[in-house]
């Protein structure tokens, strides 16, 4: 329990909102498959549309399905696509990084001139030629938005890694005849990984649209399995006659989207010192004040 | 100044109020502005207007350009350029009366070498020998100044049909065209004149000099809105008049039904296109066993299929034609869904197990390809029948790709399970049945439906060989062959959606897809 309590310092100056509902898109999206009340694909035709009832709380869609249960499953679709795209691009980003910031000189100038033409093509183009290539599809579309979204932490693991190669400890660790392995594996890459991952908090949000916006143009995740994009682009012809098809999971990749944004900012931000606010400082010169106080008791 | 909550609601009905002020003076200003003319949607620009070239939308071709003669209900030829005709020598000799006192557009009189300068255009080329007069021409001869002679060194199967088509065979005047002969300006015969054209309208005016019956309004203005949703509201707001057409400006079921909730009227024409579901057995072995595509067939619930996802505005299909449509022959119910019937059809094809069948260890799983771009609703369509398909133990992978790989896709036969649609009047029944179904006729645009050259070859060559009494009985072998051996899957026949505001008055729903339906309408004053 004590082991917990600075996770739980740290929890708490998160925002509340963003952990609450990240929290319940992890939680949910990892256990959709037991928590889904139905058959997320299952048809029944002569009930395309209805509202919410006791059978179907959310209603059901313009094909009788479970809005609800389509709802669920759908997070668990981002969440698994999500994790993989940022896996597979942190994989790959993190070795080129360090790699480069490790070795520096000629390899390091390579490295960072391929992260630059990444970079400079737009990673929804990249994805979507690679998809016009290779053919729509689930890996298919995990594997061309790792190819579009690797080169961002590419770049940034670079840059702590040259922040880590330049501490005093690494080289002291130098002198002390430890080995390139070493310094590789239990010092450079640790700490870069930490850092990255921060950055790719902030990332889910925008990966979760792009898997979104794949679906929406249909070359994403291919049906029956839901997903929030997919949902949306089957839904906007009822957006009239029946807008709580769109609204739902709209809503439900706002949440998403702002939840991860808004944590991945606040977890950068609480590692940068805050400025003191007038109140702290007021509570401080009474603190110091009372110091004073506290030496001349002593007398 | 500070918002108190007098203020707010100051602002906030005076905003109202503005907006209700604006609302009410456009609709004034757009019905002032229209009285007399005609404003229809169309989804694109209108696009090179030569009746030889393939770009434009047809319908706008329509209003300007006349056939020699032209395709009526249920495949009438009625005349038009041509008053009288007549085959002769089997068919392979067409002798022409023109229509006196016409004159196109510009004021060039259309008489025989008019029309012979029009046709040499087009007759004989390679690039247009997908139409048979074409084909087959040999030689044009002018007898008198409205009479004239073609003569074909084959017989031509649905010669005259092929002669009301919008393009190549419309007419153009000989005036119109630059120093090298090429198309410059659409003028032709027709009761409408073009005035103005680009990306956001095209605009016409009645021509006064026209022979036949005159529209009895002044102007047409066909403007360009791309997005549906758009058009819909456009129409709503009364900004346009009619909006519809499968080429011109499509109308989806479910935004006729919300149109019609919302008191528009909407227009619903069975149509004359049928969406056909193709089988691949050269890709997927289990098709090639006619049980297995029997299974699919009556997996299918068609009924559920036009009552959902078209709102009952289209008819189930149990035939490749409609009657709709001449020589459509004899029409069967569509086939009602079966589960039962088609599980025992699988057993007894060796696919046992479940929840996935499989036999000798491989499981049955087909990939249908559908765009929705290219078919609309096709994606949706597939996800019914896919879930349909998992209840009788086919494992169904939906591939959707866009509208230029569809074609490739389609083309290179990759795909177990697809859609086509059949062409519709006037090219049909000989357009899709050739185009569609006869392995020797290549086909660049959208691959094949169905091919056997053993079979089916030979009877499609006997009903397009056949002349009078002999076609109707020939074409039928094709029908039943198709229907005995479960070689297609018919599902519905797609409904001609049109609507229209209240100032439009005696709309009638166009012949074929490929008409402006601006004929019968008359706009009623505000």
């Amino acid at each position: 329990m004590k082991n917990l309590k600075p996770l739980f310092a740290r929890l708490n100056k998160i925002p509340r909102a963003a952990l609450i509902t990240i929290g319940l898109f992890v939680a949910l999206g990892t256990f959709a498959p037991w928590l889904a009340p139905q058959d997320p694909s299952a048809q029944n035709l002569l009930e395309a549309g209805s509202g919410p009832s006791a059978a179907h709380w959310l209603g059901t869609d313009h094909l009788g399905r479970d809005t609800l249960s389509r709802l669920l499953i759908a997070a668990n679709t981002s969440l698994v696509s999500v994790g993989s795209v940022l896996g597979i691009a942190m994989t790959i980003g993190i070795a080129m990084g360090t790699i480069a910031g490790y070795h520096r000189g000629w390899v390091d100038d390579v490295l960072m001139r391929v992260v630059d033409v990444g970079l400079s093509i737009p990673s929804l183009i990249i994805a979507l030629a690679v998809i016009g290539i290779v053919g729509p599809g689930y890996w298919t579309m995990v594997l061309a938005l790792a190819l579009a979204w690797w080169p961002m932490s590419g770049r940034i693991s670079r840059a702590v890694a040259v922040s880590i190669m330049s501490k005093p400890h690494i080289e002291a660790l130098r002198v002390l005849g430890a080995s390139p392995w070493r310094i590789y594996f239990n010092h450079l890459l640790p700490g870069t990984i930490g850092a990255v991952m921060v950055y790719a908090t902030a990332d889910a949000g925008v990966a979760a649209l792009a898997v979104a916006t794949l679906s929406f143009l249909g070359l994403g995740i291919q049906p029956p399995t839901p997903e929030w994009g997919q949902m949306l682009v089957d839904a906007l012809p009822y957006l009239e006659s029946d807008p709580r098809q769109v609204l739902l999971p709209g809503l439900a990749l706002t949440a998403a989207v702002i939840g991860f944004n808004t944590l991945g900012e606040s977890i950068a931000l609480n590692r940068i010192p805050k400025p003191l606010t007038r109140r702290t400082l007021a509570a401080r010169r009474i603190e110091v004040a009372g110091w004073g106080k506290e030496s001349l008791d002593a007398k | 100044m500070t918002v108190n909550r007098r203020t707010f609601l100051q602002g906030a009905f005076g905003a109202v109020g503005l907006v209700m002020a604006q609302g009410a003076l456009s609709k004034l200003v757009y019905a002032q502005g229209a009285s007399g003319t005609l404003r229809v949607a169309i989804a694109k620009p209108a696009g090179n207007l030569d009746p030889q070239s393939h770009y434009a939308i047809w319908a706008i071709q329509d209003l300007m350009f006349e056939p020699l003669v032209k395709y009526g209900r249920g495949g009438q030829i009625e005349p038009c350029l041509a008053t009288d005709w007549k085959i002769e020598g089997g068919g392979k000799t067409l002798h022409l009366t023109l229509r006196q006192g016409v004159t196109f557009q510009d004021g060039t009189k259309f008489d025989a070498a008019a029309c012979k300068w029009n046709l040499e255009r087009w007759m004989g080329l390679d690039q247009f020998s997908w139409m048979n007069c074409s084909k087959y021409f040999e030689s044009l001869e002018v007898v008198d100044d409205y009479h004239i002679t073609l003569h074909f060194n084959e017989p031509v199967l649905a010669l005259m049909q092929e002669l009301s088509y919008t393009r190549p065979p419309r007419f153009l005047s000989p005036m119109s065209v630059g120093a090298d002969g090429k198309f410059k300006e659409p003028v032709g015969t027709g009761p409408w004149r073009q005035v103005k054209a680009d990306d956001t309208e095209s605009a016409f005016e009645r021509y006064d000099g026209y022979w036949g019956d005159k529209p009895s309004y002044e102007r047409l203005e066909a403007k360009v809105i791309p997005d549906p949703r758009s058009r819909v509201a456009a129409l709503r707001s009364g900004e346009i008049d009619l909006v519809g057409g499968f080429w011109i400006a499509p109308l989806t079921p479910e935004e006729a039904k919300q149109l019609e909730a919302a008191a528009v009227n909407v227009v619903v024409d069975p149509g004359n296109v049928t969406l056909v579901m193709a089988f691949n057995p050269d890709r997927a072995a289990a098709l090639k066993d006619s049980q297995v595509r029997k299974a699919i067939s009556i997996g299918i619930d068609r009924a559920a299929i036009s009552q959902v996802l078209y709102h009952g505005y289209a008819k189930p299909a149990g035939n490749l034609f409609s009657s709709a449509l001449p020589y459509a022959g004899k029409q069967h119910g569509a086939p009602v869904r079966d589960a039962a019937a088609a599980s025992a059809l699988l057993e007894k094809a060796g696919w046992t197990g479940g929840p996935i069948r499989s036999k000798d260890g491989k499981p049955l799983t087909l990939e249908m390809v559908v765009s929705p771009d290219a078919v609309p609703g096709s994606r949706i369509i597939a996800e019914v029948i896919q879930s349909e398909m998992k209840e009788i133990g086919i494992d169904l992978v939906i591939r959707s790709v866009d509208h230029a790989s569809k074609h490739t896709d389609m083309l290179e036969q990759k795909y177990d399970l697809g859609f086509f649609l059949t062409y519709g009047a006037p090219y049909d029944p000989f357009g899709s049945i050739v185009g569609l179904c006869l392995s020797t006729f290549k086909n660049d645009v959208e691959g094949k439906l169905v091919t056997d050259p053993v079979n089916l070859d030979p009877l499609i060559n006997a009903a397009t060989a056949a002349t009078g009494d002999q076609i109707e009985p020939t074409i039928q072998k094709v029908y039943d062959w198709l229907r005995d051996n479960d070689a297609i899957a018919p599902l519905v026949y797609v409904p001609s959606i049109w609507a229209h505001s209240n100032r439009v008055q005696g709309f009638t729903s166009p012949v074929t897809e490929y008409d402006m339906p601006y004929e019968n309408i008359v706009l009623a004053a505000e």
